[in-house]
């Protein structure tokens, strides 16, 4: 470990023992103060490779050796797309093929061969299998989701069992203070034989202990059961925010009123020849999606509406103002 | 379209009685807001009566026409006869003793420009007023929501002109005995422009006012249109009504005739006496107005600053007060 040091400012684990090398994309090491430094600006080029580089990507080296580093960190990306799982083949044999090739492309990336012949094959697996990337993903997401809770659940567990433990220590050597004390008494005060106190105090607390034994163990097939059961409670779906929601929409035609001689329709309007005598549209407002078969539709329906509208019929509203 | 509008709701009329009877009240009731101080017998004297509105209304909706006319660029006729429509409706529920008609006819313009999309700045639309255009944008501006409020924010309005190409489509593919319907054109328009001077387009449906232009641009150009009407068009049970309609139309608009200078240069003098001052931007009222309420403004604005400098005041005090009680120094 000791032998640590930013290829930049050469600084060692020894004279910094607070040194974090950090790595990006490109496998190559840095220093945390050398990558404050540069990377200033949110972005900037490897100073090895001149690879340009994203601050967010660097992390902490988990690997002593930087190439195992870069590795994980490709096998992570390709297994993101890659995301096939044994049950999506037919055969084993396929599975196995498929797995081989993921291997190849990784070990490519990772050592440079063909770079670009590989990244090209990754696009294309990208674009034949986009659903069943993003449905695999969608799936791994919730099983991890699953395990990381079931983890969660077995820590909480494991911790109660620890605290059940320690007071039942504790509660055991008080008991056991008492027995003695009571034993003490009894042999001073009691006017019985002392064998015999002694003896049936020691069948009392043989007795007590089993039924002890028996308690715990009770407690541990509980536990045990309790993740089981748990297994399947872990099926349970994200809650669904309650919205509050009036009566659903319905969609309603608009009814629109003529009031005059019904217009052509569409169909009509072709057939009918009243196309005829519109100007044909121009090509720049064809682009706009406007036909000359709308303004014609248009000026017939408004030529019509309100033929029939009869004024004496009906005064008009008293409009407050 | 027409039959669901808010033009049908609220401004179509069942005839002119109507109108006239709502220009009557809106006269009599700024006689009576206003003349207080006028003693009965001399009011006649004093204030416009209906009638004379009308004739001064009459006289400015030609001005606004030829306004419109003159304007550059030049402006469509569907902002015209929109601008024109607001006019009327403006002065219908108010008296032009409120509000000068000059004010009230370029504001009228400016809103139908905005609405039908004609799109003119308001410095490009001042630079076709002669006169002091800063005051005039300042006026237009003022008067612009005045005016929505006053027309219900019933903005859209339903003009006789796409009527009308309706009407030219269906008679050139369902009256194929006509010939050359084109020839009809020149005098559609000459009909329509008089049209807009009466009040039938607050009567009518804009598809009536088309059909009677149509009619009449027939009989004047000598081509038989009967046929497309009563076979074609109508079924029988409706065509009484709109023949009485067309009819109506046609001698409303035969009747317009353009008041003469010097009645209109008299009812301005008597205008000017009577006018509403408070609503005269040259008046002295108006001006007092004004400034009030800019200062109310400054006012309102100096009163709330003071309020978030108080709380603040308050807010930092409970806050130190705090941070006083904990710190150890304190204690």
């Amino acid at each position: 470990m000791d032998d640590q040091i930013c290829p930049r400012c050469k600084t060692t684990k020894y004279r910094n023992p607070s040194l974090k090398l950090m790595v990006n994309v490109c496998g190559h090491a840095l220093c945390e103060s050398c990558v404050d430094l540069l990377f200033l600006k949110g972005s900037g080029a490897c100073p090895e490779c001149q690879i340009p580089l994203r601050r967010t990507n660097f992390r902490i080296q988990l690997f002593e050796d930087s190439m195992v580093e870069k590795e994980v960190d490709i096998r992570k990306r390709i297994l993101r797309d890659f995301n096939k799982k044994e049950e999506d083949f037919t055969t084993l044999r396929e599975y196995n093929d498929y797995l081989e090739e993921i291997e190849t492309i990784i070990y490519n990336l990772a050592n440079n061969i063909d770079v670009i012949e590989t990244n090209k094959r990754i696009e294309q697996y990208k674009k034949a299998n986009k659903e069943q990337i993003l449905k695999s993903k969608s799936k791994l997401g919730r099983e991890e989701y699953e395990l990381e809770e079931l983890l969660e659940l077995e820590k909480q567990q494991e911790e109660e069992r620890k605290l059940e433990l320690i007071k039942q220590e504790v509660e055991m050597k008080k008991k056991k203070i008492r027995e003695k004390e009571a034993l003490i008494d009894e042999l001073m005060f009691s006017e019985a034989d002392a064998a015999n106190i002694v003896e049936t105090f020691a069948s009392t607390i043989q007795a007590t202990r089993e039924e002890a034994k028996v308690v715990p163990v009770a407690k541990v097939t509980q536990f045990s059961t309790g993740i089981k059961f748990g297994r399947q409670g872990q099926q349970t779906f994200m809650p669904v925010p309650k919205v509050e929601e009036g009566p659903t929409y319905c969609y309603k035609r608009i009814e629109q009123e003529v009031e005059g001689p019904h217009p052509p329709g569409w169909q009509e309007m072709e057939s009918g020849g009243y196309i005829a005598h519109v100007r044909s549209e121009k090509p720049a407002e064809k682009a706009g999606g406007f036909k000359s078969n709308i303004a014609c539709l248009r000026a017939l329906q408004e030529a019509m509406a309100g033929l029939y509208h009869n004024p004496s019929q009906r005064p008009p509203e008293s409009m407050a103002i | 379209m027409f039959p669901m509008s808010s033009q049908k709701m609220y401004w179509i009329f069942s005839d002119e009685n109507d109108i006239t009877e709502l220009r009557e009240k809106t006269n009599s009731e700024f006689i009576e807001k206003h003349g207080v101080n006028v003693p009965r017998d001399q009011r006649e004297e004093h204030f416009l009566t209906t009638s004379e509105e009308r004739i001064l209304l009459k006289f400015y909706e030609l001005q606004l026409r030829d306004f419109c006319r003159r304007f550059v660029p030049p402006m469509p006729r569907p902002t015209v006869a929109t601008a024109l429509h607001y006019f009327k409706r403006f002065y219908l529920r108010n008296s032009v003793m409120d509000y000068h008609p000059k004010e009230i006819l370029v504001t009228c313009v400016y809103l139908g420009c905005k609405v039908e999309e004609f799109n003119v700045s308001i410095s490009q639309f001042v630079a076709n007023i002669k006169g002091d255009r800063e005051k005039a944008s300042d006026i237009i501006l003022n008067n612009e929501l005045l005016l929505m409020q006053q027309l219900n924010y019933n903005l859209t309005v339903h003009n006789p002109f796409r009527p009308v190409e309706g009407l030219m489509i269906d008679i050139k593919t369902r009256c194929t005995s006509l010939e050359n319907p084109e020839k009809l054109r020149p005098h559609i328009d000459d009909f329509l422009e008089r049209v807009f001077l009466t009040d039938s387009i607050l009567i009518y449906a804009p598809s009536q006012i088309a059909l009677a232009a149509t009619l009449h641009a027939a009989s004047r150009a000598a081509a038989n249109l009967d046929n497309y009407v009563t076979d074609t068009l109508f079924s029988r049970e409706h065509l009484p009504g709109i023949i009485e309609a067309v009819r109506k139309i046609r001698s409303m608009a035969k009747c317009v005739e353009p008041p003469t200078r010097e009645v209109v240069r008299s009812l301005e003098k008597k205008l000017d006496k009577c006018r509403n001052q408070a609503n005269n931007p040259d008046s002295e009222i108006y001006k007092q107005r004004m400034q009030d309420m800019l200062d109310e403004d400054d006012l309102r604005d100096n009163e709330k600053y003071a309020k978030i400098i108080q709380d603040q005041a308050e807010h930092d005090e409970k806050v130190l007060g705090v941070s006083k009680s904990l710190s150890p120094s304190a204690l």
